[in-house]
């Protein structure tokens, strides 16, 4: 071959190579969703039986007025998101966020408001689909102790912290724990993962913690 | 010799071209944002909250599915749940992209390698023909 030949073959290979190269990158762009979600699928935090508990924090705060929470803040893992109200589905199932861009968290509004006492539950996608990671992408990530905040719509923040992390198949899930009566302030909060069934995860992620403390508003401020 | 180089470039041009194409059109059908009008009707728009009260039973007319349906357990009485209407089931809040998507790329790739290799044995064939003669 000659000189030129082998220019030409050169050319032409780097071109293919760009060319899949690119489409890589085009692609992994737009689907931001699956890989990460078998990232998540494969997360070595998320394997089941697992379980971060511990002690519960024996020095749980005093209960809360009723108020609907506003924005959710997870600062370890960089939650800070509005919170819609959801309900029932028809068929039965807890309401989940709508699945778009700007992904947000969902109280459980037949669940207490964060800060009374009881369980109050609060959900978020850890993907959704095409828009990639959901607002609980990392929920799994949490460990006890880890600091959540609840602005609640008179101006309270209700600090929790966690108390512990589980990962349980959504055929065996823990309703009795998750919407079971407490004696204390908790909070749930609850999204997916493990490994991905067709277009779902095989899995639930469920974090518990207590009520930590407040800030109450000051007079000027509501 | 000079119209070989240039079949060469056309070809990886033409490669080129090929990833591109499906590239773009990955593009176009990227979603667009979900409609506004169709996120807040999935969300209850009531104004008032529920209250505390305990609810021994529910108005058959709303809608809403019997309680406590947890699996097999004990569960605690109704009319003191803290959480007054338990939902069914666990909670679907993860939806993952079609599987399909990320292949794109790959399949791009395998097919721009495959048109250069054709092409370059075609003028690979062509020269070695030229040179002999033939």
């Amino acid at each position: 071959m000659s000189p030129f030949s082998r220019r030409a073959f050169a050319a032409g290979a780097l071109a293919s190579l760009l060319t899949a190269c690119g489409g890589h990158g085009t692609t992994g762009h737009r689907t931001t969703g699956p890989g990460t979600a078998d990232t998540a699928g494969h997360d070595p935090t998320a394997r089941r039986p697992r379980t971060t508990a511990g002690p519960v924090p024996a020095d749980s705060a005093r209960p809360l007025a009723r108020s609907v929470p506003v924005r959710l803040l997870i600062p370890v893992i960089g939650v800070d998101t509005p919170v819609i109200r959801l309900g029932l589905a028809a068929d039965g199932t807890v309401q989940v966020p709508p699945v778009t861009d700007h992904d947000r968290a969902g109280w459980y509004r037949h669940s207490p408001t964060p800060g009374e006492t009881g369980p109050s539950v609060l959900l978020g996608h850890v993907t959704v689909g095409p828009y990639g990671d959901g607002v609980f992408r990392h929920l799994a990530r949490l460990h006890r102790g880890d600091r959540i905040e609840a602005r609640l719509e008179n101006g309270t923040t209700a600090q929790f912290a966690v108390t512990a992390v589980r990962t349980v198949p959504k055929t065996d899930f823990p309703a009795d724990d998750v919407y079971g009566n407490v004696g204390r302030p908790e909070l749930r909060l609850i999204t997916c993962g493990g490994t991905r069934t067709g277009d779902g995860y095989a899995d639930n992620v469920i974090v518990f913690a207590a009520l930590s403390g407040a800030n109450l508003p000051t007079p000027g401020e509501r | 010799m000079r119209r070989t180089v240039l079949s060469a470039l056309a070809l990886a041009g033409t490669a080129v071209l090929l990833g591109t194409g499906p590239a773009f059109a990955d593009g176009a059908t990227t979603p667009s944002p979900v409609p506004s009008a169709a996120s807040p009707s999935t969300q209850p728009k009531e104004s008032t909250e529920p209250t505390r009260t305990p609810e021994p039973t529910r108005a058959p007319g709303k809608g809403e599915p019997t309680r406590a349906p947890s699996q097999g357990e004990p569960t605690r009485a109704p009319a003191g749940g803290q959480v007054s209407v338990r939902p069914s089931g666990a909670p679907d809040t993860g939806v993952t992209a079609s599987q399909d998507s990320g292949t794109g790329g790959t399949a791009i790739g395998a097919g721009a390698a495959a048109v250069l290799a054709l092409g370059g044995g075609t003028v690979f064939v062509v020269r070695r023909r030229r040179a002999t003669g033939a």
